[in-house]
Order: C-alpha cells, then sequence, then structure tokens
C-alpha cells in the first residue's frame, strides 16, 4: 500500500500540499476532520478521545482505510504511524518565518502584526498538541524522508517531487494493506484504545439476547470491565450416560475464561436448586478432572452486587 | 477512634491490636525478604492507604511510596467501560523492586489487571503484599506474597475498606450486618 504523511510549520500550507498531491495521485485524502468525522461514525458521537489515544485511534482508522485505498495522511504527528505501517512516505514542509506570515496574512486577510501573531499562537498551539499526543513538542528533520522548503518551491512542485517519491519507490505497486496485517493491527490498536475506554458504538448490544439470566449479563460486564475474555456457554459435558451408551444428563458452565483455562458456574439460585447444582459439579469434577471449574454462589453474587452498588443501577448491555 | 460499634456493622472481626500485631510480623517478613534492597510500596487508592502507611512503618528497609488509583466498575454515570489507570505513579518503576500494597484481594480481577499493567514497566521484581485475602471468592489466580490475614466470604469495612466511602477511617476491621450488606 502507499500511505504518505504529510505535515509542516503552521502558516506553510502543508493541507494545501496534501491535497494536490492526493488529486495527482489518485490517492484517497485523511485529514484531520475527516479523522474526526470517521471517529464520531465507528465510536460514537459522545467518545471522548484522550490525547494520549490519539495515536491509536488514527493507527486504528488508517488500518481500516488502507485496505481499500492508497492514502496521502496530513495530520501532526502522521510521520509516527511509520513504525505500523513501514515504507510509508514522510513528508515534512517547513519555510521561513517572513514567508508564512506572509501566507497568514493573505489567507486569513490580516495585517502583518496580526498575522504575526497569529503565527505565534499556531505554534504554541502545535508545540502543545504534539506534546500532549506523541509526548514531544516538536519533530526533528530525521523523523522524515522529504523535508520540502515551501520558500521556493510552490505546492505544485513540491507535489511533484512527492509524486516522483512515490513512483521511484514502486509504493503504489505495492497494493492494498492485506486483511491479515490490518485485522492484526486493529487487534492491538483496540487493545489499546479499549485501555481508555473507547469501544466501537453497539459492539455489546448483541450480547443482550445472548443470556438467560440478569446475574450472567452483569457478571460478563465485569468480565468486559477487566479485560478478561470470555466465552458463553461454549461446551457441554455429558455427565450421565443410560445403559446403551446415551447421554442421559449434560452440564454446561455458564462462561469459559480461555486466559485462565477456567469455567465459571454462576448459581444465584435459591438453595434447594442449588444442591441440585452442586451435584453436577461434583459429577463434571469427577468426570473430567482435567478441568478447572469455579463455582460462583449467590452469596460471592450478592456481595458483588453489594460491592459495586449494582442493584441501584440498571445494567446496560 | 473508639472501638464501640458503628449502627450497621455486626461485629468485630479484627481488632486494633490484632492488626497492628499483625502487621508487624509482616513488615518483618518483607525488611528480610529485601535486605540490602530498596523497597517501593506501591499503593492502590483508596482503600490500601491506611494500612501502607502502617505496613511503611515496620518495615526497616530503605522504601519508598507512590500510589495509582483505578478506575470503579461501579462508576453510575454510564456504562463501566473497562479498568484503567485514573491515577498514574508519579514515578516510573523501572529497574525498582516494587510491592504492590492492596486493603483486599478476593476476585483477583483488580490484581490481575494491576499486576499485567506494572510488569509491562520492567520493574526489577514484583510482588504483592495484601491486608486481606478472601481466598474464598478468588475467580482468577493471582499470586499474593505477603497477606495479614484472611477473612471468610462476608462484607467487611474499616482499616481502609469502605462502604459507599464510609468507614474507611476504622482502627479495626468489623463485619457488617447481613441486612445492610444483601
Amino acid at each position: 500500500m502507499a500511505l504518505i504523511a504529510v505535515s509542516g510549520h503552521p502558516g506553510c500550507r502543508f493541507e494545501e500540499l496534501a491535497r494536490i498531491s492526493a488529486l495527482r495521485l489518485g490517492f484517497e485524502l485523511l485529514t484531520q476532520s475527516r479523522l474526526r468525522t470517521l471517529t464520531e461514525e465507528e465510536f460514537g458521537a459522545d467518545a471522548r478521545i484522550p490525547d494520549k489515544a490519539y495515536p491509536s485511534l488514527a493507527t486504528s482508522i488508517l488500518a481500516r482505510l488502507a485496505t481499500q485505498h492508497h492514502l496521502v495522511y496530513c495530520a501532526v504527528g502522521g510521520e509516527v504511524q511509520a513504525r505500523h505501517f513501514p515504507g510509508m512516505l514522510r513528508v515534512h514542509v517547513v519555510a521561513p518565518e517572513n514567508i508564512r506570515i506572509g501566507n497568514l496574512m493573505f489567507d486569513n486577510r490580516l495585517e502583518r502584526a496580526a498575522a504575526r501573531h497569529l503565527l505565534l499562537e499556531l505554534e504554541a498551539a502545535d508545540r502543545a498538541d504534539r506534546k500532549a499526543k506523541f509526548g514531544k513538542t516538536k519533530a526533528t528533520a530525521d523523523l522524515f524522508d522529504l523535508v520540502l522548503n515551501a520558500e521556493s518551491l510552490t505546492s505544485e512542485q513540491m507535489a511533484e517531487l512527492i509524486e516522483t517519491a512515490v513512483v521511484s519507490g514502486g509504493l503504489k505497486e505495492r497494493g492494498y494493506l492485506s486483511a491479515e496485517a490490518a485485522a492484526q493491527l486493529q487487534f492491538q490498536m483496540r487493545l489499546k484504545l479499549a485501555h481508555y475506554g473507547i469501544v466501537p458504538t453497539g459492539s455489546i448490544t448483541l450480547r443482550k439476547k445472548m443470556f438467560a439470566h440478569q446475574s450472567e449479563e452483569i457478571f460478563a460486564n465485569l468480565l468486559d470491565f477487566y479485560r478478561i475474555a470470555w466465552e458463553y456457554e461454549p461446551r457441554s459435558f455429558p455427565i450421565q450416560w443410560d445403559r446403551d451408551g446415551s447421554v442421559l444428563e449434560s452440564f454446561t458452565p455458564d462462561f469459559y475464561l480461555p486466559e485462565m483455562d477456567l469455567y465459571v458456574e454462576l448459581t444465584t439460585m435459591k438453595q434447594s436448586h442449588v444442591t441440585k447444582k452442586n451435584r453436577k459439579v461434583r459429577l463434571l469434577r469427577e468426570l473430567y478432572p482435567n478441568f478447572n471449574i469455579q463455582v460462583f454462589y449467590q452469596k460471592d453474587f450478592e456481595n458483588l452486587i453489594f460491592k459495586y452498588g449494582l442493584a441501584e443501577r440498571q445494567v446496560r448491555v | 477512634m473508639s472501638t464501640a460499634l458503628l449502627p450497621g456493622l455486626e461485629r468485630i472481626l479484627f481488632t486494633e491490636e490484632q492488626i497492628d500485631q499483625r502487621i508487624r510480623e509482616v513488615g518483618a517478613e518483607i525488611s528480610r525478604h529485601y535486605q540490602g534492597k530498596v523497597v517501593k510500596l506501591v499503593g492502590v487508592l483508596k482503600g490500601s492507604v491506611f494500612f501502607l502507611t502502617a505496613l511503611a512503618r515496620h518495615i526497616e528497609v530503605p522504601l519508598t511510596i507512590d500510589f495509582l488509583g483505578i478506575s470503579s466498575f461501579s462508576n453510575k454515570s454510564g456504562a463501566p467501560g473497562v479498568v484503567r489507570i485514573a491515577k498514574d505513579l508519579d514515578d516510573t518503576i523501572e529497574g525498582e523492586d516494587v510491592l504492590l500494597v492492596e486493603d483486599i484481594v478476593d476476585t483477583g480481577f483488580t490484581l490481575r489487571y494491576l499486576l499485567q499493567t506494572l510488569a509491562g514497566r520492567a520493574p526489577n521484581s514484583l510482588a504483592v503484599c495484601t491486608f486481606l485475602d478472601r481466598n474464598s471468592r478468588r475467580i482468577v489466580q493471582v499470586p499474593v506474597d505477603y497477606r495479614c490475614f484472611e477473612i471468610p466470604d462476608r462484607f467487611v469495612v474499616g482499616f481502609g475498606l469502605d462502604y459507599n466511602q464510609l468507614y474507611r477511617n476504622l482502627s479495626y476491621v468489623a463485619v457488617m450486618k447481613p441486612e445492610k450488606s444483601g
């Protein structure tokens, strides 16, 4: 796949360069505002994205688009994506201060003094943004493949240089990002995003129909909260057979936690039924001694409800 | 703090004197283990604060302290999302001998998350010390290196442990009355 990251000093019109390059090359343009829109579509309009989660979020969106498009990515810190997308072309645009002030005067119809003031503000915002998202206030030249000086080069000339670099590097010939590579990247990024509580909207609504009892739903929520992988009733264990070997009775534990190789059975029913359940668990342990099973009794569950104040809250799924 | 039982409490499980005696013993055990080293006590907010300060006074090797806090599943403002660090450590733990100090370990969910998180920060060693261990409720097996008391499957408060943020300041550990604790 071809991925070009374009960034630059404030007032350098690097956004214009990104747009022209995308047009010339026939690539999809991903700007900061487009990234915001895609984020809202995927994680909901209310999703709060902490600055530290931003790089992972950008990687996740890029990985999704890169399976179907070659991309020009125009955003602060785009160059750091090279660690996930080897071979990407990193472009940075610089220009002397007087040129940048001139651009701001022209683009914003400002007097020179006001444009100078605006440039200082933009530079401060840029530093703060980089620091918050990437831990450093500025990007040094060694992070880029092409550093272009807009003092004497027009945006069209710079776009031509980028096109030359794309052709000589054979970027287009590489094809799009494979589905396997995208899936692997997505897994890593989604895990990181989940650290910040950022999960795709609607991803857990499917569970609503899955559980037979609300306690199971609460337990699944708790496992999700602690990022413990689980499967719901993945396997039935025969525990009684007739003389012909036909299964008379089976036992299906509620949850399986693959990371711990542990089955969990919830028994939130009355004591009279618990005796029956205990018999099943005992049989299971006798017949399948290599399987680990943990029973979570009503008392355990009540303490859990009490500890987390869940009785007062509608469980959301 | 008076040892008279407050309303809502059923009985005292561990008195102030029993707690003090046991913490001295565990402190001595830790001092022996970390002889010649500097140990970093990492307390998990808010419950472990009382235990950590009491424990630190009975550890005889040089030590530093730091705290971290994690988001709560009981956040009533909306769906719980996933656990995350709500208050991170102030300093790095790379190359340090870290002793994670907990108020209580029960299901093991929280401790598992904390150990995974801290282990990824390249400490020299990572061990766990808990004030209370409710082993009967354990779902996830987690290593507990030092424990003051094992407790039965009852809801307890005091010495840092709370119910709705109350009772933390009790100098003893008490069992809550069943009608209140479900």
